[in-house]
């Protein structure tokens, strides 16, 4: 009995010694399967078992529903995601303070809050008009002329014009049903927040937030996504998903797609022969030369995880291990936010964020500091009413002025 | 008195695993749920986060918020139709299935199998369906209106609803099928002889035969659908996800969210875990008057054998 006992206790101790384990759960499914081998090469290096948990890709599935699902249930994993000021509100009491990382100086961009670092920033992301330059050059049009609303009109004119000898169905690939709210009520929504501002300005989010209306702002703003709205594949806007708005630009039968540099891989899955680059939103009458580029998620640690120590060195290691390198920039095709890493992704779109990030040419993204609920319940129907045709400009610009004064009562 | 013991201890033994599952899955989390809807539970850790209770402030909340009032309307109206369709469709395949045709066993499996098929996974297959299938046999058969994009059957709010019917009675008419086969074939043939005998026509029969002696399984059907469709969510959200938006009381809104997904919503898009909860309450209270209602008045028209 006693020998049972013996081996049991041993046997205990060795569990106790490999059972170090670290839960990851993140929001980009396209990375998922990068990530996963990753993190099992790296769990055995380093003796623990890392367990990695993808949820997102539509609004029916997002990561803050499943936080708050583990949350209730005391399960949270060990480092999850936040993507700004809303989002570290509602686990502020349990994000670890990373300030004393080592990756904290080779960064930029971290998620900070009153001086202390939180987050560390998992890609530079951007999106922008992205562009089929095989198409724009065939049809005659400089994308340097796409810089304002003036700009867009006579090319997205032109370019329909030409639709059957280019071989296209429409003009843009842009989805607006409830389903793909994320891109008109997020990074839509952005141009007005952020477009022809300085990098960082808040002043326009901040009045909106507080119920004020720049009325010009918004007018030009409504022109551009009716104008967006007017050239798109009408099935694709009212009803696609995102395979369909994706796929329609990826075959060629869209000039231009609504969309950022995570589309890369499907891109590559798409087997596109085709140039593609980003140009400006031209949601505004001033020209505004440049993207909206930002670290938008950060990795967090959960302070009341019990394996801390390994889970920093996940971080640390991505950031300076050559293993963790090539999975970010390689194998899941981020842009690095590290300065240290030498490594370009190969995608194409990837690498026009890096071109206009590189010239300092880059607007914020604004649009988390709005609620999901705010964006998704009430701005997400309105831009759904607008592609639908069931309401016309003037009743768009009027749903959007009462949704941000009637916001705070 | 001995062997009595022993039976109501193997009683409780063989009763205790579903007890347990049921008292630990069913009833505990009801009673922490209208628990909840008392309370500020956000399930997130806020700054501010201490759970304090706050009245009814949740209940009136959702009574007052019009998205809710919407997904109740509709609901009803979802409801009603559905139960309508799927009870006659069913109905109508019970027969076929009992009659003589041949092949009848491979009609009843296949009318069955579609209730298989998880919603989630059965809403995006009709989702493809209606977005893409529709509108490409359109093209081939020469109708061009099919794939007019103005015409797809997700884009637009009343068709839409239809289409959630329609995928709904696809996945559940099989099953009401199988409880209809079930009575028709237990309906005495000497009573259908004798009638036969007497002159009746095979609707008549139906009528006053069939109909009648299946009125059991009606109280069971109708109970059944009602609460299916009042509960509905996972078609809903992955065919239409509450898609086209509507506009109602003046403001921009989802527009076919039903109840369950309207709850679901509140809590976890807007992040008002105890007010979705409230909802749930409320849901609770309706369903369960509705619904016994309803058992009370099937049960009066039902004929003792």
């Amino acid at each position: 009995m006693k020998k049972y006992l013996a081996t049991f206790a041993v046997l205990c101790m060795a569990a106790s010694l490999f059972a170090q384990s670290v839960t990851l759960m993140q929001n980009k499914p396209e990375i998922d399967g990068a990530l996963k081998a990753y993190a099992a090469i790296w769990g055995k290096a380093n003796n623990t078992q890392v367990t990695i948990k993808s949820v997102g890709g539509s609004t029916g599935t997002d990561l803050g529903k499943e936080l708050q699902a583990d949350y209730a249930a005391g399960d949270m994993p060990d480092i999850f995601v936040i993507a700004g000021p809303e989002d570290f509100k509602q686990w502020q009491t349990i994000l670890l303070d990373l300030s004393g990382e080592k990756w904290v100086s080779k960064t930029s961009v971290p998620f900070k809050v009153d001086g202390k670092v939180y987050g560390f920033p998992v890609a530079v992301e951007g999106w922008g008009m992205a562009y089929n330059a095989d198409i724009l050059a065939k049809a005659g049009v400089n994308p340097k002329t796409l810089v304002n609303l003036d700009g867009y009109s006579k090319a997205f004119a032109k370019i329909d014009g030409m639709k059957a000898k280019l071989g296209l169905k429409s003009v843009v690939s842009m989805a607006a049903s409830i389903d793909m709210s994320w891109v008109t009520a997020d990074h839509n929504f952005n141009s007005l927040l952020s477009n022809g501002l300085s990098y960082g300005d808040m002043s326009v989010t901040n009045d909106l937030l507080a119920g004020k209306v720049d009325d010009t702002r918004l007018a030009e703003y409504a022109d551009w996504v009716e104008l967006l709205f007017k050239y798109a594949d009408k099935s694709v806007l009212t009803t696609g998903n995102y395979d369909a708005q994706v796929g329609a630009f990826a075959a060629g039968q869209a000039a231009f797609l609504h969309q950022g540099n995570w589309v890369d891989p499907n891109m590559k899955a798409a087997k596109t022969t085709f140039k593609m680059a980003f140009a400006p939103h031209g949601s505004m009458a001033k020209a505004t030369d440049g993207i909206f580029v930002a670290a938008p998620s950060f990795y967090v640690v959960n302070n009341t995880s019990k394996n801390i120590a390994m889970a920093k060195k996940f971080l640390n290691d991505l950031v300076f291990t050559e293993a963790g390198n090539k999975y970010m920039v390689q194998d899941a095709g981020m842009i690095p936010a590290y300065s240290n890493i030498t490594m370009k992704p190969s995608g194409q779109l990837s690498a026009s964020v890096q071109a206009w990030a590189a010239s300092g040419k880059i607007y914020s993204w604004n649009q988390y500091n709005f609620t999901t609920d705010f964006r998704q319940k009430t701005l997400g129907p309105i831009y759904n009413q607008f592609a639908t045709g069931a309401i016309d400009k003037a009743k768009f610009i009027e749903f959007m002025k009462a949704a941000f004064v009637n916001m705070n009562h | 008195m001995k062997r009595n013991g022993k039976n109501s201890l193997v009683f409780w033994l063989f009763l205790a695993p579903v007890l347990f599952a049921f008292v630990m899955v069913i009833v505990i989390p009801f009673f922490l749920g209208v628990f909840y809807s008392f309370t500020n539970w956000s399930s997130s850790a806020r700054a501010d986060n201490a759970l304090r209770f706050v009245g009814l402030v949740n209940f009136q909340k959702g009574l007052r918020d019009p998205t809710f009032g919407y997904s109740f309307l509709i609901t009803i109206v979802y409801t009603v139709i559905n139960m309508i369709v799927i009870n006659v469709v069913a109905f109508l395949l019970a027969l076929l299935v009992t009659s003589k045709t041949k092949l009848r066993n491979l009609y009843r499996a296949g009318f069955f199998i579609p209730n298989l098929i998880g919603g989630l996974i059965l809403g995006y297959i009709w989702q493809f369906i209606f977005n893409n299938a529709v509108p490409s046999l359109g093209t081939f058969l020469g109708f061009t209106s099919w794939a007019n994009p103005a015409n797809l059957i997700l884009a637009k709010r009343t068709s839409a609803i239809a289409a959630m019917i329609a995928a709904g009675t696809w996945q559940y008419a099989g099953y009401i099928m199988v409880i209809y086969v079930a009575a028709i074939e237990n309906v005495p043939v000497e009573l259908h002889e004798a009638a036969q005998i007497d002159g009746a026509s095979p609707f008549t029969r139906m009528r006053v035969i069939t109909i009648p002696m299946a009125s059991q399984a009606f109280t069971i059907t109708l109970f059944l659908t009602l609460v299916q469709s009042f509960k509905q969510f996972d078609v809903n959200v992955s065919l239409t996800a509450g898609g086209p938006s509507t506009i109602f009381m003046g403001k921009p809104i989802f527009g076919t969210e039903l109840l369950a997904m309207n709850i679901y919503d509140t809590a976890f898009v807007s992040n008002d875990l105890a007010g979705g909860q409230a909802r749930a309450v409320i849901f609770f209270l309706v369903l369960a008057v509705v619904s016994m209602a309803q058992v009370s008045i099937n049960k009066k028209r039902e004929i003792e054998l």
